[in-house]
């Protein structure tokens, strides 16, 4: 299948269309809420942190709200990209490889499709943590409405809420870290969209490959 | 309600120093309730809701004496009543007034992110300080008693203050001061155990109770309010007296070992992101990515 | 009560019986805790339920309501059985061992005392009497047969071995009262019963005499056709165990609202005049007649004395006529004896309503009571008041009474028949008021209004004022037929149509009007001077006292009434500084029985008072209910009130209507017959009602449960309703049942459930607990019920439809005790349906 019609007159590659970009910033600035609300009630040392955001009582209101938000956007996530998000045998041998990854050895590294290995793993934790966060945050949001006898709801939340929040919060600076200083060019893909060939060439060779196996004729 | 003659010991969500620490040494307080004199006349609920100024709120009939199956947000002290059978056929009415404990190691406090919401007093008397409440309901899963309530139109969290504002003046909790079988008693911890020790050694030796016993859980630390009990290897029959209480296992794995895991994670993890650009540098030192690619 | 509230601390062992004080008196009950706290006492609690009381006993047995005195005389014959009875007590401070006249006959079989006339279902009493005595003088024509006096020299015989002795003829009376039978008729097991009667007697284990033990009891053992008997037989108990007069004994009545007391002692009782003088009837003629009836002359054996304090009736009735009508009342007025009504017939309560539903009476003052709600049988006091020309109510709060025409099953039809005019008025509550309360312990302890009278209310004392007033502008104005008793009433308060509650009771206090001097203390009285106690009054026309026993309580030293000094030097509770107690400020009453023959104390640890060698009197940390120089030589009896100075096992002549003892007889409705007297199953004489509405139900028309009535600690009888602090705490009425009848019937608890007896029904909702239990009566299971009273038509829940409305008394009978004539409120008959 060629996604030759991919290919901008300027030679750019869409990666990223309009409501793709839009989902994820929506869930990338509700993230940030919540995890500097979040921060505010993981720590004494992080409360200053409600204060500067409008006060204890409005972090506390807003929080679940924010999380619905950021829930309602992985879910759209999922819907949009999670069928590029299965495993192939080549991502097993990226994760073998994944020591030259980190040490920018990436010459060394299995050919990546649209989604590495990782950008994968990151997307399903990302997805899992959000529903483990959504389904307990919705305890935690009503804690007064769980009867005595089911208490264990309230200590189960209480403790996979932070353990969900903490696996994302790794994700999240990983996340960052890979788009913002790693790989150069990478935000462009979530900021106008798209991406050049070079960078599609270099991350991404099987999805580059996928994008001018068919014609080079430029899209339309 | 924070007072001037009371003297902050614990901090709830609080980073650094407690102000006032250690400024005045006051012996810990506590009630005593001899579950074995309680005749659930409801003098200690009416004198809580007259006292602290609550509204009413309508109950139902609900097959029992008890007013409401467990306390409010405005009520905070309930007689729990309780027919139990003992193995000869005989039975016994318990009558317990449930309200907060006053846990030496408040699960509540622990709990509570806010700074300054929950404060524990060096008299022993926990505290909520509603201002600083930001309704979020930890302390509700932090404690072991099922004490703490959320009112909704506040949004905010209430339970016994143990009347701070009286205790502070020198004059006991108003539940005391209205029990007319003295089965209340409020003083000091130390006293207030003697007094219990002794009347659980009266029990057993003239009344036929072997098992009578006082009520001080040591999973929290030891409690601000102690029961005498007529069978203390069975604390469950009144009204479910946790036998062992304890804050939450998983409110202790959320504050103690998660906490640290989490903190020295996420500054390990940032640390680690940062030693990697500085070793490793960006993936591709590329001035110019738009040119030189040709498919 | 015959002690008080605070003695109760010096207690050993407790009986609470026909009471559930710590649901009812809850602050007052302080002081059982305290002695079971402080004296390791024992208590044992005897109810129909398992109550709030009995959460805190040592020992509960549950009881077929009514069945007290098949109870209570088992326990005088396992006491005599076991000898476990107070001999040198019973001998001496007791009419033991006084020979009974051969003609008094015991019920055995019958059921009956001698001297039963079948037909009119009443006593001659005259064979009720000791041996030796005078036969009665004639009667005058149409009046009553005049009863025999007490002989003068009673027959006595102090080995208590004479086969007519009053000690072997209870012995023989009560030896029907076996444990068996006491488990067939109660419902207590033999073995239970016969551990309650161990450990109540164990106060006079092996001759044991320093333990002391008391009874305390209320309205469950006053609401039954046959209730003054159950208290006489807690008496006798407490006589034969040595326990009547001493601290921490006695048989102690907790009086069911906080001034009850007070409104028996000014008279709230029709037979009554203030401090108990019986009133005159139209056979007594003159002053002399009716003091010649009521005022008793001493009959003792030969050798000992007896104080008769009852001798002084005369001073007592003389000064109150003088505070009743001053100036009018002289000698040569007969004290104005012709002002006072005479009563010719019963004018008790239920007598009342009953006139009323058959238009004899035309209507009502009704003040600080509901009288529809009290009942008993409320339909018919509803179907009462219609009848009615008019009726005033004086209350804080809409109730049933002032809204009968509103009651549940009257139509917009119904009620354009009724014609009654009803009158509201606004009064103050307690709260608003100053005044006295009298307690259980006959503490008359003044109170501060609290609260200023709402505007639109008025101080009941006010409306009565002026109401008085007006009617006496009447009689100036168009004199009448017999306008004295009203033209000359002293009204002589400061401000008469609002008369102060001091001056009141000063005025009750009385005074001297002339300079007088006490012969024994030279104590001096100026005229006008407040008395200071009852032995200043006088029968000469010199003195005022409009209650005999409250004299003493103003003097000249102020209200005493007032005082609030709580120090109690001796430790024994008697706080002689606090309030004021009738009669003489004394805490126990006769305390002269708590020494033994000496004068000195049974228990030396535990001395309320003794005699004093060294002063030749008896004193000590109360104040001697006794003649203050009377050497314990002279053997005068302790219990001075009576004419024979010691306490009746034995009642004579008019001393009650229905026997000389107490016998067993079931309730007016009852599942079982009378298995301790086989031909009588009832009270004979307790008096039925026969109008339309007195109906009486029986197992046969299917009435098979017993039901008994009771109040609630959360409530305040038919008032708190209004409250909502109250409604929170219960907010609904209930019917407790057991848990084996509601799985019989398919009962869940919240179910609602109809409660029929032959008058009408009840629905409230179902309380299934373990704490009523189904009872072997004679072999057969028995299901009894439990209803508290609290609720009605009108009230927060009623207004708001959450509730059904049916008053409990709908379900209550009309039947009296003969000698009190309270309503049998507890054990009768009911039908018990799911709704």
């Amino acid at each position: 299948m060629s996604h030759a019609d991919e290919i901008l007159p300027n030679g750019r590659v869409v990666r990223y269309d309009f409501g793709e970009r839009l989902t994820h910033w929506t869930a990338a600035l509700s993230y940030i809420y919540l995890l500097l609300t979040g921060l505010a009630f993981w720590s004494p040392w992080c409360f200053w942190i409600a204060a500067v955001l409008g006060g204890g009582q409005t972090s506390r209101t807003l929080h679940p709200w924010i999380g619905l938000i950021f829930s309602v956007s992985v879910i759209k996530m999922f819907s949009r990209w999670s069928h590029q998000m299965h495993n192939t045998e080549a991502d097993k041998e990226w994760w073998r490889s994944l020591k030259h990854y980190i040490q920018n050895e990436d010459e060394k590294m299995p050919p990546a499709g649209r989604y590495n290995a990782g950008q994968k793993a990151l997307f399903w934790s990302f997805f899992y943590g959000a529903i483990v966060l959504l389904l307990t945050g919705l305890v935690l949001w009503f804690p007064e409405e769980i009867p005595w006898s089911f208490r264990w709801l309230r200590y189960v939340a209480v403790f996979l809420h932070p353990v969900a929040a903490l696996a994302t919060i790794a994700n999240f600076l990983i996340h960052i870290y890979m788009s913002v200083f790693a790989e150069r060019g990478a935000i462009d893909s979530m900021v106008q969209g798209d991406v050049t060939l070079h960078f599609a060439k270099r991350y991404h060779p099987e999805w580059y490959k996928e994008i001018v196996g068919g014609s080079s004729a430029p899209r339309k | 309600m924070s007072q001037a003659t009371l003297r902050v010991q614990k901090i709830s969500g609080h980073a650094g120093s407690i102000p006032g620490e250690d400024t005045q040494r006051q012996y810990t307080v506590a009630k005593l309730v001899d579950t074995t004199t309680c005749i659930g006349c409801k003098a200690c609920e009416v004198a809580c809701v007259e006292w602290n100024d609550m509204p009413f709120s309508p109950t139902t009939f609900d097959n029992t004496y008890q007013t409401m199956p467990e306390t409010r947000w405005n009520y905070w002290n309930l007689i729990l009543f309780n027919e139990h059978e003992k193995e000869d056929g005989s039975l016994m009415w318990l009558m317990r007034k449930n309200q907060c404990m006053h846990c030496a190691e408040p699960g509540c406090l622990a709990a509570c992110p806010s700074d300054g919401a929950i404060i524990q007093y060096t008299n022993g008397i926990v505290d909520f300080q509603q201002d600083k409440c930001i309704g979020c309901g930890y302390c509700i899963s932090g404690c072991p008693f099922n004490i703490p309530k959320f009112n909704k139109e506040t949004k905010r969290v209430y339970k016994c203050t143990l009347c701070t504002d009286r205790v502070s003046e020198g004059l006991e909790p108003a539940c005391i001061k209205a029990c007319p079988t003295g089965c209340l008693h409020f003083g000091s911890k130390e006293d207030m155990l003697v007094l219990a020790n002794q009347r659980a050694k009266q029990l057993k030796d003239n009344y036929n109770f072997p098992n009578a016993g006082v009520y001080d859980p040591q999973g929290v630390g030891g409690t601000g309010v102690i029961y005498v009990l007529h069978d203390a290897t069975q604390p469950e029959l009144y009204g479910g007296l946790p036998s062992n209480p304890q804050i939450p296992l998983m409110v202790k794995l959320w504050k103690g070992p998660l906490k640290w895991f989490g903190n020295l994670a996420m500054v390990g993890g940032l640390i680690g992101l940062a030693v990697h650009y500085l070793r490793f540098g960006p993936k591709e030192r590329v001035e110019t990515p738009h040119e030189g690619v040709q498919p | 009560m015959t002690n008080g509230w605070v003695d109760i601390k010096n207690t050993d062992m407790m009986l609470i019986m026909g009471g559930n004080p710590a649901e009812n008196h809850p602050c007052g009950f302080k002081w059982a805790i305290e002695a079971k706290r402080n004296r390791n006492a024992k208590m044992i609690v005897v109810d129909p339920r398992f109550t709030r009381t009995a959460s805190v006993a040592d020992k509960f047995a549950q009881i077929r309501a009514g069945t007290d005195i098949a109870f209570l005389g088992g326990f005088i014959r396992y006491a005599i059985e076991k000898e476990r009875i107070a001999k040198e007590y019973v001998v001496n401070y007791t009419n033991a061992g006084f020979i009974v006249s051969n003609d008094f006959k015991l019920p055995e079989d019958e059921g009956v005392f001698s001297g039963f006339d079948e037909k009119a279902h009443t006593y001659d009493r005259a064979s009720w009497n000791y041996a030796g005595a005078p036969s009665a003088a004639p009667g005058k024509p149409g009046a009553p047969p005049a009863l025999p006096p007490l002989p003068e020299k009673a027959e006595f015989d102090p080995t208590l071995q004479n086969p007519h002795c009053v000690f072997q003829l209870l012995k023989q009376h009560y030896s029907r009262y076996t444990p068996e039978m006491v488990e067939k008729v109660t419902g207590i097991p033999r073995a239970k019963y016969l551990e309650l009667a161990e450990l109540f007697t164990s106060v006079r284990d092996k001759g044991d005499i320093k333990k002391v033990a008391t009874i305390i009891y209320a309205v469950g053992w006053t609401h039954h056709s046959f209730g003054t008997q159950i208290i006489r037989t807690a008496a006798m108990l407490q006589l034969l165990l040595g326990n009547v007069g001493r601290a921490g004994g006695g048989v102690n009545a907790l009086r069911g609202h906080s001034n009850i007391q007070g409104a028996t002692d000014m008279a709230g009782i029709f037979d009554n005049l203030p401090g108990y003088l019986k009133v005159p009837t139209p056979a007594d003629g003159n002053f002399e007649g009716w003091m010649k009836r009521i005022t008793p002359k001493p009959s003792k054996p030969g050798n000992w004395d007896s104080f008769n304090y009852y001798g002084n009736t005369p001073k007592f009735a003389v000064s109150m006529l003088k505070t009743f009508y001053g100036d009018a009342a002289t000698k040569q007025t007969d004290w104005a004896y012709d002002y006072l009504p005479k009563v010719d017939r019963n004018y008790s309560w239920v007598q009342l309503w009953d006139n009323m539903y058959n238009g004899i009476v035309k209507g009502i003052f009704a003040f600080g009571m509901n009288g529809v709600a009290i009942g008993p049988d409320t339909q018919k006091n509803i179907d009462a008041l219609k009848k009615a020309d008019w009726l005033v109510v004086g209350e804080i709060y809409p109730d049933e009474t002032s809204e009968f025409w509103k009651s549940p099953g009257i139509t917009a039809e119904d009620q354009k028949k009724i014609q009654t005019t009803v009158y509201r008025l606004p009064c103050a509550g307690f709260a608003e008021k100053d005044g006295t309360f009298t307690n259980s312990a006959r503490w008359l302890q003044w109170k501060n209004a609290a609260l200023p009278v709402p505007p639109s209310c008025k101080l009941d004392q006010d409306i009565v004022a002026q109401i008085f007033l007006k009617v006496r502008d009447l009689y100036k104005k168009e004199g009448g037929k017999f306008p004295d008793p009203i033209l000359k009433l002293t009204w002589s308060y400061t401000n008469p149509a609002a008369p102060s509650l001091a001056e009141v009771l000063k005025e009750i206090n009385g005074k001297t009007l002339v300079d007088a001097e006490d012969p024994a203390t030279k104590v001096q009285l100026k005229a006008g001077n407040q008395l200071p106690g009852f032995a200043w009054l006088k029968d000469d026309g010199t003195t005022t006292g409009g209650n005999w026993i409250y004299c003493g309580s103003y003097t000249e030293a102020g209200n005493l009434t007032a005082r609030r000094d709580a120090s109690d030097p001796s430790g024994m509770g008697v706080h002689q500084n606090w309030a004021w107690s009738w009669p003489a400020n004394r805490r126990v009453l006769y305390n002269r029985a708590s020494c033994d023959l000496d004068g000195k104390p049974w228990d030396a640890s535990r001395r309320q008072i003794w005699w004093s060698e060294a002063t030749q009197k008896w004193v000590g940390n109360d104040v001697p209910d006794f003649k203050a120089d009377s050497k314990p030589a002279d053997h005068m009896g302790p219990f001075i009130m009576n004419a024979e100075g010691v306490g009746r096992l034995f009642a004579p002549l008019g001393a009650f209507a229905d026997g000389p003892f107490p016998t067993f007889y079931e309730p007016v409705e009852s599942p079982v017959d009378n298995l301790i007297h086989p031909k009588q199953t009832n009270n004979p004489i307790a008096k039925k009602f026969k109008s339309a509405a007195d109906k009486y139900g029986s197992p046969k028309d299917g009435f098979d449960i017993v039901c008994t009535t009771y109040r609630l600690t959360e409530h305040y009888h038919y008032w708190t309703k209004n409250n909502p602090m109250n409604v929170q705490l219960v907010p609904e009425p209930f019917v407790e049942i057991s848990e084996e009848m509601a799985r019989e019937r398919g009962i869940q608890g919240g179910d609602r459930v109809k409660v029929e007896s032959a008058r009408g029904f009840y629905i409230a909702k179902a309380m299934v607990t373990k704490r009523i239990k189904p009872m072997q009566i004679n072999g057969k299971t028995t299901y009894q019920i439990g209803i508290p009273i609290h609720w009605g038509y009108r009230g927060i829940a009623e207004d708001e439809g959450k509730t059904a409305k049916t008053p409990a008394n709908m379900l209550s009978p009309s039947v009296i005790d003969p000698n009190a004539y309270t309503p049998e409120y507890k054990g009768f008959l009911v039908k018990v349906t799911k709704v």
